[in-house]
């Protein structure tokens, strides 16, 4: 019923604008500026924003009035801070139920003591430089969101404000390394990150967490989904957070609105897809994390979690010549 | 107690700009910012109105709402104020403002805002009243003086009304029924979730 | 430098008064104390801000600072942005300007200002002002002292005269002096012996002036602006009141409210104004006069003319209906483009929802036919009898805080103060008033002839310049040009004034700023013979300034003038001391340091100004009503009759304010009203044209008629029908002389001891003859008719003539401009640069009208406003109004570059596009206020380092052309034509 009597409100005032609009070309019999004059109520109605002329430079200070700031603020307040709450928390549930209840996953066959090179120096070093900034990035946009209600009443308005202050320069300028890692990382890796059909074997398969192994190439599936939520993510917040920082370069104000729902959106299920990452990648995972630290893994490793990659690359050393293929070297 | 507002009565206002000016005047506004405005709508056109147009110190103000490190408040005369020393210049309050009050002086090469300044309804800042430190940061606090904002004292056709609500309602309410028309309390609806029926 | 203003007073709620106060006056009930209650600020508001609900943050708790407080001194003056004549109250603290507070006050601006007003405080503390005297020196602007400068100056001025005589030096004065500073640049003109003494009322309201003069007596606005608040129809014709009088819109707008009344815009342009309006006609540039007849027509048609008045106070009615009746609908719509049925809507408003007033500015007076345009308003105003009566008249809204003034203590080239002309009879009542030898004057003239010619109008200093000797009459061209306060961008035919600049001996400009007249200086070429003057704002001055609406407002020094400027006064006295006739010329004012007397000067002006009734304005009254604004009516501008020290006065003595200050004339607040008695501020028509006049009939005989009222009289008057002046004559015939003191007979025996009976009311010394008029009810001046057919003008009843560049070349056969001929010493070849457009075919060129206009955030030549960054920030491009449809033809966006070229000197100028509908298709517009470019170029090096304005930009005068008015010189800055291309 409400609703109806909404649509008849608009229509009627649509009718009434139309007229207005029609009337004013045609009026050099009956030109009575004051009786046609705008009406609040109705430019609201019509267009939800009013804008007009400005004399000074900024154009964009001719937009009067635009409410939906309202519909910015619900979101802010309360809808971002479910969808993060949830999705955050939700995944430090499970990855605790799931560290309870499997434990480490073992690499089952035992360290074999040999280990074959899985990243190179670069790699690692492109890897650490966007783990990094996305960590502190992490923080400080989380602080933005959560720090209010959780931080503050802790610590303080000063040193909130102060940890704040700090927190935004530090978001807005890692942001800048932050973007070239996920670029440097786009480049680095597409070549292994290509969806194939062996990644719906290993999905199938569940990726080996439950039962045995399947097999996969350098990146099996699961990376791969954390590669792409990397890049196309890590995409998605670069491009919204610039915009965010170089206000009305892009659009007005509506347009950073969405921006900044959009990367906020983007950004906490990032941090909830990097905290599983993180996970499996340390604790999750026994000689896992070698791969980012030392850059070399175990053979074994390699062999239960990629063991096509690893197949392809001893298939590499024979064809090269008799040496000992000198990516696969005794760990004495 | 008062409740401070704003009305702008748009058949009233030439855009003359005597608020803007007065603001800056009263407050030694730097060149960029501006804390108050006049737009005109439908320019040109015989429909054409101006409005003049600041904070308007919103009932259950969005940008207090929206503030990650909480720097507003709200006086007991329902001046929405802020504080410089803990806003950090991250522009939540412009995308939540629905009449793009908030200002922020270019501090960086690129998009460091600095310190949020808006118009305080001529009422400082957290510091001391009329005190040395809270008008190099807010600009005067004539609130404190018994006296109200210079933009609405200035206008030059009494236009842009600013005081306690009821009041200037009541002013305008009597100003429409006399002339017989009126195009709105402009903002009121969003600003105070109300409107002045005549 | 700036000291905060944690230091400022509290305000003092009995006197300061509140929003709610000046608002309760509409009917709102609310006083200030009720007001500030209720706002919970009475106790100073400190309550109402120390507790604070939830959030985090907290008020300081410490209380208001104040120990500094007491320091602040409260000083008020004059805005000197527009004519309105708003009063400026500020805070000064250890001799800075800290701020500005409302001036609630004031009846007239009411705590009101606009941008202008709002920011005027960055004028007087600009960093970017002149701050000492500078010349320049093989092209560089370099810096000298004061006694240096005036040395120089000096020397060159007497070598120009030994060689070119007095009139080839040009005294271009300032609307922006104070009446004191004004009346003695004038006198300077007078003592160094020339007439070439202008201002800005040449280019402002001269037409108005000399047309509503020659209509009914006075120059001047006939009422005010607070008494438009009583209008029930308000018909704007050529007034952008909201750019350019906003403060002056607050009257009209509540007129419009509390009245509900007729709000009428004529313009070219749907302004500020016009969107306020209840109707809005749209008119072609230039067809001021077709519109109005084509209004009168439905008029008499309809009999809807006040055929009363007409009878007792009208002359020459029967001539304009002949001129009327030419103006069909048909023909009206065809010149203006105006339908009839709008116009017969908009007559039958104005003729017979009364009082009904027309409200004009520089729309009107800005044309070839500015003359007529305005002859044309006040012959409506007669036909309607809308004229001296409340609510009704010609609300003329002048355009500088003292161009009234100016206009009236002389600095004018066709008269010397006070409208006393430059007959012989003139010289000799100021010589009296000066105490000066007749003769002295007449030898510091190149030759008499030339001390009774009318000089040379400010519009064409530089033709005087570049023409051939041969053109000028005068014993050689201009040759030096002293410019006081007057900017050069104002002036039309820019790329011809450049030539002339190039052409001088000598230019001094003396002013706050450079202005353009520097910076195109030094475009010209010029490497030397050029000064620059640091000149105080009006706000480090003293001195009385008058408003729009004749109100005389003192306004206080409220800062010592700073860097090295000087007071114009000073620079006035300077000069003559070096040239060598100061003794004479202060012999009655007191010099302080140099500095001439404020209050002296005005003594002297209120003992010589007995023609235009400056006579009662003491220094001392008008001190009294600065000190007790708040005592006058808001509506009738008066003061209560038992007030000890204004009783009875209407606000700021609007002249004429009869006899001498112990007669305590109140001031006339409107003009020619004969329902108030002459003592009450009543009057009549002037009878300044005659008595009677011998008509030729159409029979071939004559018959002589009456130019005195018939059975009109102001109320109370003793003569109860017309009458001619007061002489001692007249005095004796009714047997009044008996009333003249001895004293009074003395003088006036003295003023003419041949003839006695000869001595008028306004050559009378003593006051006497206009004490005793005043006694008996009597306006001193006499009781005449007003006249439509003002005989003696060029055109005695308006014509219609078209724009020297029109595009309408098809009605230029019918509606010629007048033929060529010589005015103000100079030859006005208007009709055949007319001619030889049409035959060029410019207008197929240069197809677009170009007008201009103001902006409210600019003034004049806008240099001081535009070096105002409160002001400058919200203007910053020139800019061009052109309308959709001619924008699209030509490729033209909203905001882009374009090159505007006009019809003369291949004149181009570069600026942004506004396209809007506020211009009619065909019609471009530009504001006038901007300098500092020329032809696309930056001229911004110049200015002096440090000087240059924040804001540069064309000149809409760059591209304006030739067309001058004939009876007073006025440019035609209104119409011309222009191509605009995308750039």
């Amino acid at each position: 019923m409400a609703s109806f009597l909404g649509l008849i409100r608009l229509v009627v005032g649509a009718w009434a604008f139309l007229l207005l609009v029609s009337a004013t070309p045609a009026s050099a019999q009956q030109v009575n500026p004051t009786a046609s004059s705008v009406k609040e109520q109705q430019l609201l109605q019509e267009l939800n924003r009013i804008q007009g002329r400005v004399s000074i430079p900024d154009q964009r200070s001719g937009v009067l009035e635009q409410p939906q700031g309202r519909e910015w603020r619900e979101f802010r307040n309360v809808t971002l801070r479910w969808i993060g709450g949830v999705a955050i928390l939700g995944m430090i549930a499970v990855i605790l139920i799931f560290y309870l209840t499997r434990g480490m996953v073992r690499i089952e066959g035992g360290r074999s003591g040999r280990t074959i090179v899985r990243f190179s120096g670069f790699e690692r070093f492109v890897h650490w430089m966007t783990a990094t900034c996305f960590v502190i990035l992490a923080i400080s946009g989380l602080n933005i969101t959560f720090g209010r209600p959780l931080l503050l009443p802790l610590i303080g308005f000063e040193a909130f404000s102060e940890w704040s202050q700090w927190a935004k320069y530090a978001h807005n300028y890692l942001s800048f390394p932050f973007t070239l890692g996920v670029v440097l990382i786009f480049l680095m890796w597409i070549g292994g990150n290509i969806p194939g059909k062996v990644d719906i074997d290993w999905i199938k398969r569940g990726g080996g967490l439950f039962h045995d192994h399947p097999p996969a190439p350098r990146f099996n599936a699961g990376q791969k989904g954390i590669y792409w939520i990397v890049v196309v993510g890590g995409g998605l917040v670069a491009a919204t957070g610039y915009q965010l920082m170089f206000p009305f370069y892009v659009s007005g104000i509506e347009g950073m609105q969405l921006a900044q729902i959009l990367h906020s959106i983007v950004a906490v299920l990032f941090v909830a897809a990097m905290l599983a990452h993180i996970y499996i990648g340390t604790i999750g995972m026994e000689g896992a994390f070698e791969a980012m630290g030392s850059g070399e893994v175990d053979v074994n490793w390699a062999r239960e979690h990629h063991s096509l990659w690893l197949d392809e690359q001893n298939a590499r050393s024979r064809a090269g010549d008799a040496n000992p293929n000198p990516a696969v070297t005794a760990a004495e | 107690m008062a409740r401070m507002k704003f009305l702008c009565d748009a058949d009233r206002c030439i855009e003359c700009n005597a608020c803007v000016t007065a603001c800056k005047n009263e407050h030694e506004v730097p060149w960029g910012i501006n804390r108050r405005r006049v737009v005109t709508i439908n320019d040109g056109k015989p429909g054409e109105r101006s409005i003049s147009m600041a904070c308007m110190h919103c009932t259950d103000a969005p940008c207090a709402a929206v503030c990650p490190v909480n720097c507003f408040y709200t006086t007991a005369d329902g001046v929405v104020l802020h504080s410089k020393d803990l806003c950090i210049g991250c522009g939540y309050c412009f995308y939540a403002c629905p009449f793009g009050a908030p200002q922020y002086p270019k501090v960086g090469n690129f998009g460091s805002r600095g310190k949020m300044d808006k118009c305080t309804f001529c009422a400082g800042g957290p510091e001391a009243d009329g005190s040395k430190e809270e008008y190099e940061k807010y600009g005067a606090n004539r609130l404190a003086e018994g006296k109200l904002p210079l933009c609405a004292e200035m206008c030059s056709t009494k236009s842009l009304l600013a005081g306690d609500g009821e009041i200037i309602a009541q002013i305008y309410k009597e100003r429409v029924m006399k002339r017989g028309y009126g195009s709105g309390a402009w903002g009121w609806k969003t600003a105070y979730r109300e409107s002045i029926e005549s | 430098m700036l000291i905060k203003r944690t230091q400022r007073q509290r305000s003092d709620a009995q006197s300061r008064g509140s929003i709610a106060e000046s608002l309760s006056a509409q009917g709102g009930g609310l006083d200030r104390r009720t007001f500030l209650r209720r706002s919970g600020l009475a106790g100073g508001g400190l309550a109402a801000l120390s507790a604070l609900p939830t959030g985090g943050v907290r008020k300081a708790e410490a209380a208001m600072a104040g120990p500094l407080s007491a320091g602040a001194t409260v000083k008020k003056s004059i805005c000197t942005h527009c004519a309105v004549g708003c009063t400026v109250t500020a805070e000064v603290l250890n001799g800075v300007w800290i701020g500005q507070e409302p001036s609630w006050s004031s009846p007239i601006n009411r705590g009101s200002h606009c941008a202008k007003g709002a920011s005027v405080r960055e004028l007087v503390h600009s960093d970017r002002r002149l701050r000492y005297p500078m010349k320049l020196v093989n092209g560089q602007w370099t810096r000298v002292s004061w006694d240096m400068a005036v040395n120089e100056i000096g020397d060159k001025l007497s070598q120009v005269r030994e060689k070119s005589g007095s009139d080839s030096v040009y005294w271009l004065g300032s609307a922006k002096m104070t009446n004191e500073g004004a009346y003695l640049f004038r006198k300077l003109g007078a003592f160094w012996g020339t007439n070439n003494t202008d201002h800005q009322a040449r280019i402002c309201h001269s037409t108005t002036v000399t047309g509503v003069a020659n209509t009914w007596g006075y120059g001047a606005m006939t009422n005010s602006i607070n008494d438009i608040r009583n209008s029930k129809t308000l018909l704007f014709i050529g007034s952008n009141a909201a750019e350019a009088h906003p403060v002056g819109m607050q009257h009209m707008l509540e007129s419009k409210e509390i009245n509900r009344a007729n709000f009428i815009v004529f313009d070219p342009r749907m302004t500020r104004t016009a969107a306020h309006a209840t109707e809005y006609v749209r008119i072609r540039p230039g067809t001021d006069i077709p519109v109005l007849y084509g209004m009168m027509w439905h008029i008499l048609k309809n009999g809807w003319e006040d055929k009363e008045f007409i009878a007792q106070r009208v002359y020459g009615f029967d001539d304009l209906r002949k001129e009327v009746e030419k103006w069909t609908p048909e023909e009206t719509e065809r010149v203006t483009g105006v339908p009839g049925a709008q116009l017969e809507r908009v007559a039958k408003m104005f003729a017979t929802v009364k009082p009904a007033t027309i409200i004009w500015c520089m729309g009107q007076t800005q044309h070839t036919v500015g003359t007529a345009n305005v002859r044309a308003s006040c012959i409506a105003l007669l036909m309607t009898g809308n004229i001296g009566k409340s609510g009704a008249g010609a609300n003329i809204l002048r355009g500088h805080d003292n161009v009234q003034g100016a206009t009236d203590v002389g600095l004018d080239i066709v008269t010397l103060p006070f409208y006393y002309g430059l007959a012989e009879g003139a010289w000799k009542h100021w010589s009296r008033v000066w105490e000066v030898d007749y003769d002295y004057l007449v030898s510091r003239f190149d030759e008499k002839k030339q001390m009774e010619t009318p000089g040379i109008p400010l519009t064409r200093w530089f033709d005087a310049a570049l023409l051939p000797k041969a053109d000028v009459a005068q014993k050689d061209n201009v040759k030096a040009v002293f410019v006081q306060g007057h900017a050069s961008n104002s002036i039309t035919r820019i790329p011809e004034s450049l030539k002339g600049l190039a052409a001088l001996e000598l230019l001094v400009i003396a002013d706050p700023h450079p202005t353009t007249w520097a910076s195109l200086a030094v475009e010209a070429g010029r490497k030397d013979g050029v000064y620059i003057l640091p000149v105080a704002t009006q706000f480090e001055c003293t001195g009385s300034r008058v408003a729009s609406n004749r109100s005389m407002q003192w306004g206080e020094q409220i800062v010592k003038p700073v860097f090295e400027s000087k007071d114009d006064l000073e620079i006035i006295y300077l000069l003559a001391k070096k040239l060598g006739f100061a003794d004479k010329m202060f012999k009655n004012i007191k010099v302080e340091n140099n500095l001439p007397v404020a209050e002296d000067v005005l003594r002297e002006i209120n003992r010589g100004s007995w023609s235009t009734g400056y006579c009662g304005q003491s220094p001392e009254r008008i001190k009294a009503h600065m000190k007790n604004q708040h005592k006058f009516d808001l509506v009738t501008m008066r003061a209560p009759k038992d007030d000890p020290e204004v009783g009875g006065d209407y606000y700021g003595l609007p002249w004429p304010c009869w006899g001498s200050p112990e007669v305590r004339h109140p001031g006339s607040p409107l003009l020619y009203n004969t329902n108030l008695g002459v003592m009450d501020g009543g009057g009549a028509f002037r009878p300044r044209f005659g008595i009677e006049r011998e008509e030729k009939l159409a029979d071939g005989t004559t018959r002589k008629v009456s130019l005195l009222a018939d059975k009109s009289f102001p109320k109370g008057s003793e003569i109860e029908d017309g009458y001619p002046e007061f002489t001692l004559a007249s005095l004796k015939k009714l047997g009044w002389d008996t009333d003249l003191t001895e004293t009074e007979m003395a003088t006036i025996k003295k003023i003419n001891p041949a003839n006695p009976d000869a001595v008028s009311w306004s050559l009378d010394l003593s006051g006497g003859i206009q004490r005793v008029a005043l006694k008996h009810g009597c306006v001193p001046f006499g009781n005449g008719k007003a006249r439509m057919n003002a005989f003696g003008l060029p055109d005695p009843i308006p014509v219609h003539r078209e724009p020297i560049y029109t595009p309408r070349v098809d009605l230029v056969a019918k509606y010629p401009t007048l033929p060529d001929a010589k005015q103000f010493r100079l030859p006005n070849i208007g009709f055949s640069v007319q001619k030889a457009a049409v035959e060029k075919g410019i207008a197929k060129q240069f197809p677009l009208i170009l007008s201009s206009g103001r902006l409210v955030e600019y003034e004049g030549g806008g240099e001081e406003t535009r070096t105002n960054p409160w002001l400058a920030e919200l203007q910053q491009d020139m800019f061009i109004e052109i309308s959709p449809a001619d924008a699209a033809d030509r490729g033209i966006k909203d905001g882009g570059w374009v090159w505007v070229s006009g019809a003369e000197n291949n004149s181009r100028a570069r600026m942004k596009a506004l396209v809007t509908e506020r211009v009619g298709k065909g019609v471009a517009w530009m504001p006038f206020h901007f300098g500092g470019w020329l032809g696309g170029a930056d001229l911004r090096k110049n200015y002096p380092a440090g000087t240059d304005p924040i804001v540069l930009g064309e000149s809409a005068n760059t591209i304006t052309s030739y067309g001058y008015d004939p009876a007073t010189g006025m440019q035609e800055p209104k119409v011309t034509l222009c191509q605009i291309v995308a750039a």
